[in-house]
């Protein structure tokens, strides 16, 4: 594919697969109160179109800079997290050397976007979400790094497109079972869905997104189903293989991965509870990030 | 170098400077630690440039969480939080200005006086590879040592923090220090049998 055709791709891929999300998301509140199916379809442009023609709010003195660029910021990263995504063999938009560790960077700058639109609006829930997230989300990215590099550990290099190529035998949800479980609770903490929602949950009316409307919060809400994509597109190129598999071509495999793990992901976002952030920091220290540290040792004794 | 490598440079060369001399200007703890974000951003991605990817790409990602950390735990400790509270930023002024010339003066003539290598790495070097054996092996010792020095304060301060730490439970008898040596703690003092209770029979 040329340069072209990929953005094209690229840009396709992240606004195909952020709609099928939402509707996914409808699809699953209508069910549950036995509402018609058919609405959710077309649900998500019609939210688009009603929060463009929003008025933008605005708060006493907030950090207003900080504020209108934490959405677009989040957006970009999501993307950049897709772009390491090989869409086949030949075709990857970012071919970077170290593709797993630039990941890593979006995980970090993630919990700095986020708090910082948290913070900028000047308002008391926002600054709660911002804070709570950070608490989370610190230590599940400690948990992502224990399974990122477990998973480099076979392919012997940081390169998504040789991580691909390392699964050709044995993909690593099977090599390194705890691997995909781990990540996909790391997927729901960056997007904030779910069990792992302490920036954004109801009881926060809305925690750092409480104060915006307009486009601003439609680039937010693009960017949060955008980087549940970024994730899934990642765990299905990290532990399902990507783009290998039998008789179809390599993109649309990775595709159908995705897809699946995006309704495994909506799933898991709409049947756990939250508990208290307390308790789920004593989870994570307690319980995953040994996970996580078992899933490291395993893979290298399975590498030697 | 291409044009376009040329102008990335220049870019991020400015992005770095420029960001680093407003972390002094600014009237905010958070605003300053991500500024000073920015700048380390800009030099990751300098040395992205320079063909170094995952020292470029780890300087991004290891900043990023050590500066937010820094903001979350300096708006945490201070005595004025200056989250978007106005401070001013800077203090000890006459010593610091003589520290910055001192600094700029020294560097300055390190760059002036170094014969920098003029090699270029081919471009199909295996880099990563290289530096992950020089990590893990020659240079062992010193970066374990480090690695496991780091971890140590890390824990050390966890406990220090935690509610059933070394000097008993962390919310239980803490008062604010006073305002003149052997005074009174500074602040209101809680009423006596004080609460919300009693309004509720």
């Amino acid at each position: 594919m040329t340069p072209i055709v990929l953005t094209v791709a690229w840009v396709a891929f992240l606004l195909g697969m952020a709609w099928y999300v939402a509707v996914l998301d409808g699809l699953w509140a209508a069910a549950r109160e036995g509402r018609s199916l058919r609405t959710p379809l077309a649900n998500p442009l019609y939210r688009c179109a009603t929060m463009l023609r929003q008025q933008s709010n605005l708060t006493e003195a907030p950090d207003l800079l900080n504020w209108r660029l934490a959405p677009a910021l989040y957006a970009g990263l999501a993307g950049t997290g897709v772009a390491l995504v090989p869409f086949s063999g030949a075709s990857v938009l970012a071919d970077l050397e170290v593709g797993i560790v630039w990941w890593g960077a979006v995980e970090a700058l993630t919990v700095v976007v986020v708090f910082l639109h948290g913070w900028s609006a000047n308002s008391q829930l926002g600054l709660i979400g911002a804070y709570r997230y950070v608490a989370i989300g610190l230590p599940v990215m400690l948990i992502s790094m224990f399974v990122l590099i477990a998973a480099a550990l076979p392919a012997e290099s940081l390169a998504v497109p040789k991580i691909i190529e390392s699964q050709r035998e044995l993909w690593n949800v099977i090599r390194q079972p705890l691997g995909l479980p781990l990540f996909l609770l790391i997927g729901l903490s960056l997007s904030f869905r779910g069990p792992f929602n302490y920036a954004d949950s109801a009881d926060l009316a809305d925690g750092t997104a409480s104060e915006i409307s307009g486009a601003a919060r439609l680039v937010w809400e693009f960017a949060r189903l955008a980087m549940l994509v970024a994730t899934a597109a990642m765990a299905a190129t990290v532990f399902l293989g990507g783009y290998l598999g039998p008789v179809l071509p390599g993109p649309l495999w990775l595709l159908l991965k995705t897809a699946a793990v995006l309704v495994l992901l909506v799933a898991l976002s709409h049947l756990f509870a939250r508990i208290s952030p307390s308790r789920m920091l004593t989870l994570i220290w307690i319980v995953l990030m040994p996970l996580a540290f078992i899933d490291l040792v395993w893979a290298g004794l399975v590498a030697l | 170098m291409s044009v376009v490598d040329d102008m990335a440079f220049w870019i991020f060369a400015l992005t770095a400077i420029v960001s680093g001399w407003r972390v002094f200007c600014t009237d905010s703890m958070v605003r300053a630690s991500f500024l000073l974000l920015a700048s380390f951003i800009a030099v990751g991605l300098i040395m992205l440039l320079l063909g170094a990817p995952y020292l470029g790409i780890a300087t991004i990602f290891m900043m990023g969480v050590e500066m937010m950390v820094m903001a979350l735990f300096m708006v945490m400790y201070m005595m004025n939080p200056a989250g978007l509270n106005p401070m001013v930023m800077v203090h000890q002024h006459r010593f610091s200005i003589g520290a910055g010339i001192a600094a700029f003066v020294g560097l300055a003539a390190v760059m002036l006086v170094t014969d920098f290598a003029d090699n270029p790495v081919a471009s199909d070097a295996r880099v990563v590879t290289d530096l992950g054996k020089e990590l893990l092996g020659d240079s062992m010792l010193i970066f374990e040592t480090a690695g496991v020095t780091l971890l140590a304060t890390m824990v050390a301060s966890v406990i220090l923090s935690s509610r059933s730490g070394r000097f008993g439970p962390a919310d239980e008898g803490s008062v604010p220090p006073p305002l003149e040596p052997g005074g009174q703690p500074a602040g209101r003092l809680p009423e006596e049998g004080g609460g919300h209770g009693h309004h509720h029979h």
